[in-house]
């Protein structure tokens, strides 16, 4: 791994760890949320330090280049978030749903006294 | 005498609506209940002057929500039969009778009113389409339903309590799929349907492409798997 990316990482890496934490004080953000995205930055730091580890296993198993195997982890971690975030949205859709029926029904009962 | 409720889900329908609900009232003698989906337009208004029994959602959710709600107003109220009946207009109150009377003999579990049973399908690409999904719906369930796209459906305790149960039904062709593989019987009954006078249908050519994608990729990949007893 290049120094460049070594460091890019590093840095990008700290800025999602800061930023995730400032929103957890401004209370934007859940703890239980926030924790993947620091796990995430945590893996990225100790990849650009122990870069020679990284080398030797994309090496092993039989990348081409080992930016190409970093890439790669970020890329499965992203898609386990969209995964995720997709099944979250659905269960939100249908509690609201529920929600709208409710509501709907409890005022209909109301009117109809 | 078993009762029967019909369900009228509307989205701004203020110019059907009334004409929809007076040819309910009387062509038949079963109870309705107005499924308005949170209309923009006057919707609510044109029911409650002309004090129509309807229960209004607060937020807009789509037509299977609409049926949804229905068929809980029918759980919850004890009803035996449930019809799902489109308020735009193109249904015609009077076969209901046909429909209900198949459920009462127990000829069946869902009767739906069809279109093509003694008619031919016209050719166009709507017509295609049905046709594809009668394909697809023969395929997976080897019974044949020649309009699987109609709105017209009545359905017993039996189909009402599934409904209940599993939140993803919806009121389309993958649920018959469903209900056939959960061992319910489906009877198609020829009636009329007329052209909508007023207001846009939702279906423009990206919605029909969405919905076919959508009801094949159900009725194949999902539906075709359900196991019959849980």
């Amino acid at each position: 791994m290049s120094i460049t990316l070594r460091i890019i990482l590093i840095i990008a890496s700290l800025i999602s760890s800061f930023l995730c934490i400032k929103r957890i004080k401004q209370s934007k953000l859940k703890v239980e949320n926030s924790i993947v995205w620091m796990i995430g930055s945590i893996i990225l730091i100790l990849m650009s330090i122990f870069s020679n580890a990284v080398e030797w296993l994309s090496s092993k198993l039989g990348f081409m280049a080992p930016v190409n195997f970093v890439f790669l982890i970020v890329i499965v971690f992203l898609l386990i978030q969209t995964f995720i975030n997709n099944i979250k949205i659905a269960m939100l859709n249908e509690k609201i749903k529920d929600l709208n029926h409710y509501i709907a029904l409890e005022e209909y009962e109301r009117k109809s006294k | 005498m078993s009762k029967v409720l019909i369900i009228i889900p509307a989205y701004n329908e203020s110019q059907n609506i009334e004409k929809t609900v007076k040819d309910v009232i009387e062509n038949t003698d079963y109870d309705y209940v107005i499924i308005n989906d949170c209309s923009k337009d006057n919707t609510k208004e044109v029911c409650e002057k002309n004090n129509f029994n309807i229960i209004s959602l607060p937020i807009n959710c789509g037509l299977t929500s609409g049926i949804q709600i229905g068929m809980k107003y029918a759980y919850k109220h004890g009803y035996d039969i449930a019809i799902q009946f489109d308020g735009d207009g193109q249904h015609q109150a009077k076969y209901l009778k046909e429909l209900v009377k198949e459920i009462e003999n127990k000829n069946c579990d869902i009767a739906i009113g069809s279109r093509f049973i003694t008619k031919k399908k016209p050719k166009n690409m709507r017509m295609l389409g049905s046709s594809l999904l009668t394909g697809a719906i023969k395929l997976t369930t080897l019974k044949t339903i020649k309009d699987p796209t109609s709105g017209m459906r009545a359905y017993n305790k039996k189909a009402i309590e599934k409904f209940i149960q599993n939140a993803s039904l919806t009121p389309e062709p993958d649920t018959l799929v469903y209900m056939i593989k959960k061992g319910l019987k489906i009877k198609e009954i020829q009636v009329e349907m007329k052209e909508r006078e007023f207001g846009e249908s939702y279906l423009n050519p990206i919605k029909s492409m969405q919905y076919m994608v959508n009801m094949f990729f159900s009725i194949l990949f999902i539906r075709a798997v359900t196991i019959k007893n849980k």
